[in-house]
């Protein structure tokens, strides 16, 4: 099956190829040549928008600066979103298949979920600590509703057609659950997937804002500091490429792994 | 112990998967069933029948009547609030390995193909897999599905994908097989051809059919009896036997005798309704 997926997958991708690049590319690189071109023209200064080719000689000088803060936030971001995802599955498995759990816990995490989890980053830093925990606690916290809400959904959406077959051949919960529940939930558990990587990146980035003395959040507000605008397009540029290609990451997965979806 | 009861007891060790030479299937009984639901609606009022082992009977009444309810009791889905439902002598209380069921829809599982979802069964139900391959070829040839073993259900059609979901009913070789509106969303011409292919099926594999329709042609053209409904509340008002020979052909649809059947049954749940 997984053969048959990939070969699948790669037949998608040549077909679809050169309309899903090129086009994009191509404006990408009209904008980039325009910002340059402003720049020069109009003499902006460096402090308010530096051209790109000022962004790219950061990245080219200064790269050992930025690849050390790169990998605690890189690291924190993954982690945060893993055990969002651990977490997330989990409490809507128990949401699923527990009524008194469902009606004490189910109120306070739509509660929880409506507090702007990025208000409460100070407060984290208060329990956990300037350490890498208050990081992850906060990464955790922002990504971990939309995996419950979504996985709950997706362990809910399953026509109770399907589930009277299922009992009809005398299947037991836990079969039930591997073979049909969890496999009919993961395209939702894909789409959670994707709306927590993004706001993992968010998460460890304001906790580093508020309290960090390393990591991509850090350079931002140090460069701010220091009137370094490159250096902080740079930083938030790598940022951007970071989430890209976790996003990019998932989405491969779920084709690979969501193969019966077109 | 009815013998039908004790040969199928006999059988079961190797029932998952052998074509062995089951001779007939199992008989169904219902003896004052009713069926009220919690809110008080009283969907079965009194349900009285028998299905011989090896007999084809249909189920036909218009929508609201109760037969879809009175199928899930006999599948063991649902409870009866009164009576007695029983297969040989055994009284249902659950789901059972000698029955299959046959939804509205196919239901398969879209990240199976076809073969895997035709293994399905076996595994809920905890039965041996050795032999599964050959069973399951067996039944994709009946069904003129063997080069969609490999294929993932979204690359059938909705004819294609029913007669996957009678190969699942069939894999483990139950002694009955339910039949819950299996061809109502289908179109006309596919529906005529899964009925030939139904008889077919039937035909070769012996087993004891229930089948809920509200087509009045499919009843008679199918069926060894027609057990005539009318709703509110649900009961069984007539039990007509279809004399028609066997095999049936399209053709025979055009015969006096097939349409005086359809006549008979037509008036039957007509009087019904002005009641």
């Amino acid at each position: 099956m997984l053969t048959k997926s990939l070969t699948r997958l790669r037949g998608q991708l040549a077909q679809t190829d050169r309309q899903l690049w090129l086009w994009p590319a191509l404006t990408t690189i009209c904008m980039i040549i325009v910002w340059e071109a402003f720049v020069r023209i109009y003499q902006v200064t460096p402090v308010v928008l530096p051209a790109p080719s000022a962004i790219l000689r950061v990245f080219v000088d200064r790269y050992e600066l930025l690849l050390t803060n790169l990998w605690p936030t890189f690291y924190q971001i993954v982690l945060g979103f893993a055990l969002s995802v651990v977490g997330g599955v989990a409490v809507a498995i128990a949401l699923t298949y527990s009524k008194v759990f469902e009606r004490s816990a189910y109120p306070m995490i739509v509660v929880a979920q409506i507090v702007p989890k990025v208000a409460v980053a100070p407060l984290l830093v208060l329990w956990f600590g300037m350490g890498d925990l208050s990081r992850l606690a906060l990464a955790f916290l922002v990504a971990f509703f939309p995996m419950v809400v979504n996985t709950a959904a997706g362990l809910a959406a399953i026509d109770s057609d399907t589930l009277r077959m299922a009992r009809s051949y005398m299947g037991s919960r836990t079969k039930i659950f591997t073979k049909i529940r969890l496999p009919n939930a993961l395209p939702h558990i894909f789409a959670g997937m994707k709306i927590s990587i993004t706001l993992a990146v968010i998460g460890v980035i304001v906790a580093e804002f508020v309290a960090s003395q390393q990591g991509i959040g850090y350079l931002i507000i140090w460069s701010n500091g220091l009137l370094d605008t490159p250096m902080m397009f740079a930083a938030i540029i790598l940022l951007s490429v970071v989430g890209l290609v976790l996003y990019g990451l998932i989405a491969a997965f779920e084709k690979l792994i969501v193969y019966w979806q077109t | 112990m009815s013998s039908a009861t004790a040969s199928l007891r006999l059988e079961e060790p190797i029932a998952g998967i052998t074509t062995s030479s089951h001779a007939g299937g199992s008989s169904v009984t219902a003896k004052n069933v009713k069926k009220i639901y919690d809110s008080g609606l009283q969907a079965i009022s009194n349900a009285d029948f028998h299905v011989s082992a090896g007999e084809f009977v249909s189920l036909l009444g218009p929508s609201g009547c109760g037969k879809s309810t009175l199928l899930m009791m006999v599948a063991g889905l649902l409870q009866a609030t009164e009576g007695h439902l029983s297969i040989g002598s055994e009284a249902i209380d659950g789901p059972r390995k000698d029955i299959s069921v046959v939804f509205q829809s196919p239901v398969l599982l879209p990240w199976r193909t076809v073969l895997e979802n035709l293994r399905l069964p076996l595994e809920m139900l905890n039965l041996p897999t050795e032999g599964f391959e050959d069973r399951a070829q067996h039944l994709l040839n009946i069904t003129k599905l063997a080069p969609f073993a490999d294929a993932l259900p979204s690359e059938l059609s909705g004819g294609m994908k029913q007669r996957v979901a009678i190969c699942r009913a069939l894999v483990h070789n139950p002694s009955i097989l339910l039949m819950d509106e299996p061809f109502s969303a289908l179109d006309a011409m596919t529906r005529d051809e899964m009925a030939l292919e139904l008889l077919n099926i039937w035909d070769k594999e012996k087993k004891t059919v229930l089948f809920v329709t509200h087509g009045i042609r499919e009843a008679v053209f199918l069926s060894d009896r027609v057990l005539v409904m009318a709703r509110r509340p649900g009961r069984i008002i007539q039990d007509i036997k279809i004399d028609l020979p066997r095999p049936r052909t399209l053709e025979m649809q055009e015969t006096d005798e097939f349409n005086a059947y359809v006549g008979i049954l037509r008036r039957s749940i007509n009087a019904s309704h002005e009641v």
